[in-house]
Formats: C-alpha cells, structure tokens, sequence
C-alpha cells in the first residue's frame, strides 16, 4: 500500500470480526438445541439452510482457515496415518485429521457435529467421497444435490434447472423433518433478496479493478474479501459488510490508491492460492509490481460478474441457476471463454495459472488453457503448481526462478520496446 | 558499443563479453572460489582484455547465476533460466527446449522463438540423474569423467541400468561388472538412465522442435547420443555451452543498451 488512507484494512479487520462470531456462534449451537448443516461453498444453499433453521458448517473454509494457520500440514499427516493415500485432496485429508483430531480449529473453536450433510454437488467429484466419509464417521444424514455438470455452450437447459430446482424442493422436506420447524419461505425470500443485493456490490468491488491502477488486488485481496458473500450470503452483517468494503475501495480510488506502492504488471490468476504460504506466495508477485486484476478463484463461490443474481420472486429457480453456473462446474470453453474476456476486460498484461495438485475440479485443462492462450491469443502465461492446503506442495526455490524468469521476460520486452 | 554477461556459478564464474553485432569478442572464466566480487571482477576484466577494450568501454552489464546479485559492475541481475534460453536461441534458432545438465541439478526449459521462458523445471530433492551421478559411475569404474562418454559409445550390447540414485548406482556397477559385463555396455546404460530420467521432466515442460542441450554435461558425446536417441529430437550442443548463461546475460545487457541508445537519440 502506497499511503495510509482512512478506511486502511477496515474491510479485512471486519472480515476477521465476522468470521469470528460466525464460529463462535456455531460453537454454542448445539447447546442452545438448534440444528447444524455441513456443506460446500460451490453453489452453496446458505439462505435456503438458514431459512429452515440450520446453523451453517463448511468444511472447506475450515481446510483454508488452517493452511493459513500452518496446522493443515499436522491434520493432513494424521489422515495420512489412517490410511487417506498421498493423492487424496489435502482439503479432504485436513478435514479427516481435524475430526479425528477433537474438531477444535486453530482460534479454539471447537466444531459441532452435523445433523445434516448437504453435498451441493457442484463441479467436484471428491466432494461425494467427502461427505460420505464424514456420513459414515457422524452417523450423520446426507442429502446429495445432484448438479449436472454444464456442457453445453449456452448455460444451463430449462430441464437441467427444473431438475436441480426439484431437488431442492424435496430437500426442504428433509430439512423440515430434522429440525422440526416448518421452512419459512418469507425469510427465505427476504435473505434472497439480500444477496442480490450483496452480489451487485461484490461485483462493483471487483469490476473497480478495471482502473488503472487498479484499486484492489482481485485475487491475493479478494480471496479474503470474498469469505462471508460465501458463507453467510442473505443475512443482514453480509451485506453491511460489502457495504463497508466498498466504501474502503472507494477511497482508494479517489485517492488513487492500489494494493501495491506501484502498479507494473495487470495479470490475470487462475486456480486457487497456495494457503499455507500464502505471504511468501503473494511476495513472489509483488516483488515484481504485478496486480491481479481479475481472477477465477475469487468466483469459485458464485459467478456474478457474469451478470447473475439471486431473485427473490424466484428463488428457488435462481438458486437451482446459482449452482448449475458455479465456477468449477462449467466446461474448459467457457473458463477459457471468461479468461479471455478478463483480459480483454480488465486490459491483463499476463496470465498466471497456479496448478495445485489436490483439486482436479481446478487442474484438469489447465495445461491446454495454457498452449490456448500462448498460441491462440499470444497473451504471456506463466504455470506455476503448488497446492492449497498440503505445504509439502511447495517448492519455493522453482516457483521463485520460473516467476522471476517469467516477469524479467516481459519487463525485458518493456524496456527494449522500440521508442 | 559493448556489453557483458557475467554468469556467477557454485563452481565456476564465467563472463561474455558482445560486440554491437552481437558477436562475442571476450570470454573470461575462473573458479568462483569465496569472494564472488572478486571472481565476477577478474572474468570481467579478462574477458575485455581478450577482446582488445578498456573494461570502461562496455555500456551495460547483466549478472546471471547464483550470485548474480554480488557481480561487481552489474547494472542489472537476469536468473539463468532466462539467460540460458537467450543463449541458446541466439545460438541455434529453432531451440524451443533446453536441457541443462549440471553437476548438482538438471534443468528442463521451454523457450519460444524470441528466447522468453515459456516453461521450466527442475529436478528435486537430490543428484539423481545429475553430473554428479556420472561423476559417481566413472569414480566406480575407476575412469575420469570426461572418458566415460566416449567408452559408452563402443558398446555393443544392450545393458540396463535401473537406478538413477547416486548412492545406489555404485552397487548395481559392481554387480553388473561382477557378472562380468563390458565396461562400455554399463556405461551405455548409465547414459540411457540419465537421459530416461531428462526426458521424463523434459515431457513436463513439452518437447518441441529442437533440443539445445547446455551444461558441462553436453560435453560429453556419450550423453548426447543418449538424449538424441531418447528424444527423437535434432540435439545442438555448442563449444560455447559452459558459457550459455553468460552470452544470454550479454545478449540482455546488449539489447538494453540498444534500447537506451535508440532512447536518447529520440529525445535528443
Ligand atoms: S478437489 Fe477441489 S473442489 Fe473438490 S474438495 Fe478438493 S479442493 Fe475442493
């Protein structure tokens, strides 16, 4: 940060307060008897869970919490030691080591048990095999969302929502009969409501990044800003808070400020951070002046700058939309389509893929995403892999030489530009 | 109009020294010993006095290597991954995959037609398939190094070897020669193994039209032939090798001096 503002960090202090309370409140609800549902962030179904009286859990916001906070390397070795083989997504392995290991997470909360498992089935095949461990070990009740992975070109069919939609239908019964309490469909509207309205902000926030400089880095910031449009989209303190960051964003655009004290390089990042190192990771770039200015991960919750909104006069149909347009659950074509965009968009000097080894979901085509943007678009694209939760994964030295190597190419090609 | 590359290396620093045409007019090389100042100052001034200049007489210097940062009169600092790839494309036009073969690591890079880094990697954790695991085989078979490559070449016979361990390698020698199997046939598969272990992590970075293979290691023919048969690929290796990184570096410096020369005429 070049200058110190008076907004400075308002939105990542508020993003830990919030966190925070979210934890704890989840701490005390099995005492005060009220119902706690797992599930996933791709195409979650937040503000149907919170309408049938669910508190919410999301095991892969816990993997992250704890590669950021230098235990997912321990949990990932103790479910090694029950057998979880090398392969196995470290957000999984993290997972299993955390239960077995007393479910306290790194700031002390102690996680409650389901009472209901909700695999949201967007894009990910592990998270299946997840779930059904996790079944097995609460004896717990899951419910899998079957979404069908978009093959097409022009997003999901009316039968591919109807379908999804149906289920949600018949989920809300399921829901009914666990927590005892009828599903209220006002509150459900209402929090619908709220996130589009939440939504048409996030999507301010991260479009700002098209100024030059820009005023925000849309991966190694928002990949912070983006936790509670995920886990608590719909309620009041979500939208608040991206009111609060907004504001935080504004400044520095007046102010013409961005996240680095120079802005030289506009990049683009596909796949997800390297949590357990994130610092050093981020210190690779900016070494180098180079910004995110649009990235993919931060749209692995919810791809809204597409145009997409909730709906409240149709929220179950938007949500069955919601989940069929998740990041990870369309083909190559259209992340390549939207990368591609980006850089058009967003005036991208570069690309930077970050492969990690644990999600397939992310890797698989990130090679010829690649040879595409080389060959097809002459856009320069740097591959780097690592992970995002084992930090055995890591092999500083190698991402350092190829990234140094990578940004002297195009500073070298700058300063020898012909006048 | 001069310029220079200094390539500080663990062992050896090495410094090209370019005309503005771009041929090389001095080379300089000494071991890099502690004082990396020193060592980058001495293959400096060397490297000019072959060339017939006042070491004042070159505009720009670029330093490479591990101790890139430590070059007495460098006016910038390139890693070797990019210089090697200059290098190499300045040398032999159609490289678009480099091999490079060290005494402790070996580097695969992928390169595109202006010699940027498209892609790179590098053995991990130990020596394996390294300089140091034929130093290690010739130490077995009693040979020196540089007779190796060329006693592999008079095998007849088909011979594998299946460790690329430094460690193991020593055994599985003497059990072959215990069995009583020619020198050169080992030999030719300890060249086999290494290259089988090159080509595997040259898949990763894609191999492409020509190989230009770098390193102390290319200068052994045995290798060279190994890798030629392995990859199917039309191999360059230059009596320049050693000296890759630090024409790369030159070539850096070079065309920053150019382009700063063209700036000044332009304002001017
Ligand atoms: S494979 Fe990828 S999407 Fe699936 S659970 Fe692991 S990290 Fe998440």
């Amino acid at each position: 940060m070049s200058q110190s503002y008076l907004h400075q960090g308002s939105g990542q202090k508020l993003q830990r307060k919030l966190l925070g309370d979210w934890y704890q409140n989840l701490q005390e609800a099995p005492q005060r008897g009220e119902k706690v549902a797992y599930l996933f962030i791709s195409g979650n179904i937040g503000e149907l869970l919170q309408a049938c009286g669910f508190h919410l859990v999301y095991p892969e916001v816990n993997a992250l919490q704890c590669g950021i906070k230098k235990v997912a390397g321990p949990n990932i070795l103790s479910a090694e030691d029950l057998g979880y083989s090398g392969d196995v997504c470290g957000y999984v392995k993290n997972d299993i080591g955390l239960l077995t290991g007393g479910n306290q997470m790194p700031q002390g909360t102690v996680l409650p048990p389901p009472d209901l498992l909700v695999c949201n089935y967007a894009g990910c095949a592990t998270y299946l095999r997840w779930f059904e461990a996790l079944a097995e070990f609460y004896q717990a009740e899951m419910v899998v969302v079957d979404v069908p992975y978009l093959r097409g070109t022009d997003g999901p069919t009316a039968e591919e929502k109807a379908y999804v939609e149906r289920q949600l239908r018949e989920l809300v019964t399921v829901c009914e009969r666990i927590t005892g309490q009828e599903f209220d469909p006002e509150a459900y509207r209402q929090a619908v409501a709220r996130s589009a309205q939440t939504e048409d902000l996030w999507v301010d926030i991260l479009q700002s990044a098209k100024r030059k400089p820009s005023p925000i880095d849309a991966y190694f910031e928002a990949v912070f800003f983006m936790a509670p449009i995920y886990v608590m989209r719909g309620t009041e303190a979500c939208l608040d808070y991206y009111r609060a960051v907004k504001e935080e964003i504004d400044e520095r655009v007046q102010r013409g400020i961005g996240p680095l004290a120079r802005e030289e390089v506009r990049i683009l990042m596909e796949g997800p951070p390297a949590w357990p190192h994130f610092r050093r990771f981020w210190e690779m770039f900016k070494k180098w002046g180079a910004v995110s200015v649009a990235s993919t991960y931060s749209k692995v919750g919810g791809v809204w700058d597409l145009g997409f909104r909730h709906d409240p006069d149709r929220p179950f149909e938007s949500m069955a939309e919601y989940m069929l347009g998740c990041y990870t659950n369309r083909n190559w074509g259209m992340r390549s389509d939207m990368l591609k965009s980006y850089a058009e968009e967003y005036e991208a000097d570069a690309l930077v893929i970050h492969s990690v080894k644990s999600c397939r979901s992310f890797s698989v085509g990130q090679a010829d995403l690649r040879e595409q943007f080389i060959r097809e678009y002459d856009i320069p694209t740097l591959f780097i892999e690592s992970d995002l939760a084992d930090p055995r994964y890591f092999a500083e030295a190698q991402m350092k030489n190829r990234i140094d190597a990578f940004f002297e190419a195009l500073k070298h090609r700058r300063v020898t530009a012909q006048v | 109009m001069y310029a220079a590359g200094i390539d500080v290396g663990s062992t050896q620093t090495k410094c090209i020294v370019l005309d503005e045409n771009r041929n090389i007019c001095g080379r300089g090389l000494r071991m890099t010993g502690a004082d990396v100042m020193k060592a980058s100052r001495q293959v400096f001034e060397q490297a000019c006095e072959l060339a017939g200049i006042e070491t004042h007489e070159v505009g720009y210097t670029i330093g490479t290597g591990y101790g890139r940062f430590r070059v007495a009169t460098g006016d910038d600092q390139i890693t070797e991954i990019s210089c090697h790839a200059k290098g190499a494309v300045h040398l032999f036009p159609k490289t678009r995959t480099i091999l490079d073969i060290g005494g402790q690591d070996t580097k695969a890079i992928r390169t595109n037609e202006r010699g940027e880094v498209v892609d790179f990697c590098m053995n991990d954790k130990c020596a394996a398939g390294t300089g140091r695991f034929l130093a290690a085989a010739a130490e077995v078979m009693g040979m020196d190094v540089s007779e190796i490559g060329p006693a592999s070449l008079q095998s007849t016979q088909k011979l594998k070897i299946t460790n690329v361990c430094t460690v193991f390698v020593e055994s599985e020698i003497l059990n072959q020669l215990g069995r009583g199997k020619k020198r050169e046939d080992i030999l030719a598969g300890v060249h086999r193994s290494i290259a089988g272990r090159s080509a595997s992590l040259l898949r990763r970075v894609g191999l492409d039209e020509e190989l230009t293979f770098t390193g102390g290691v290319a200068k052994n023919p045995g290798m060279l032939d190994a890798v030629r048969t392995r990859t199917k690929l039309q191999v360059n290796a230059s009596e320049d090798s050693q000296f890759m990184g630090a024409l790369g570096a030159a070539l850096f410096a070079l065309e920053r001096e150019l382009a700063g020369a063209n700036r000044q005429e332009v304002q001017s």
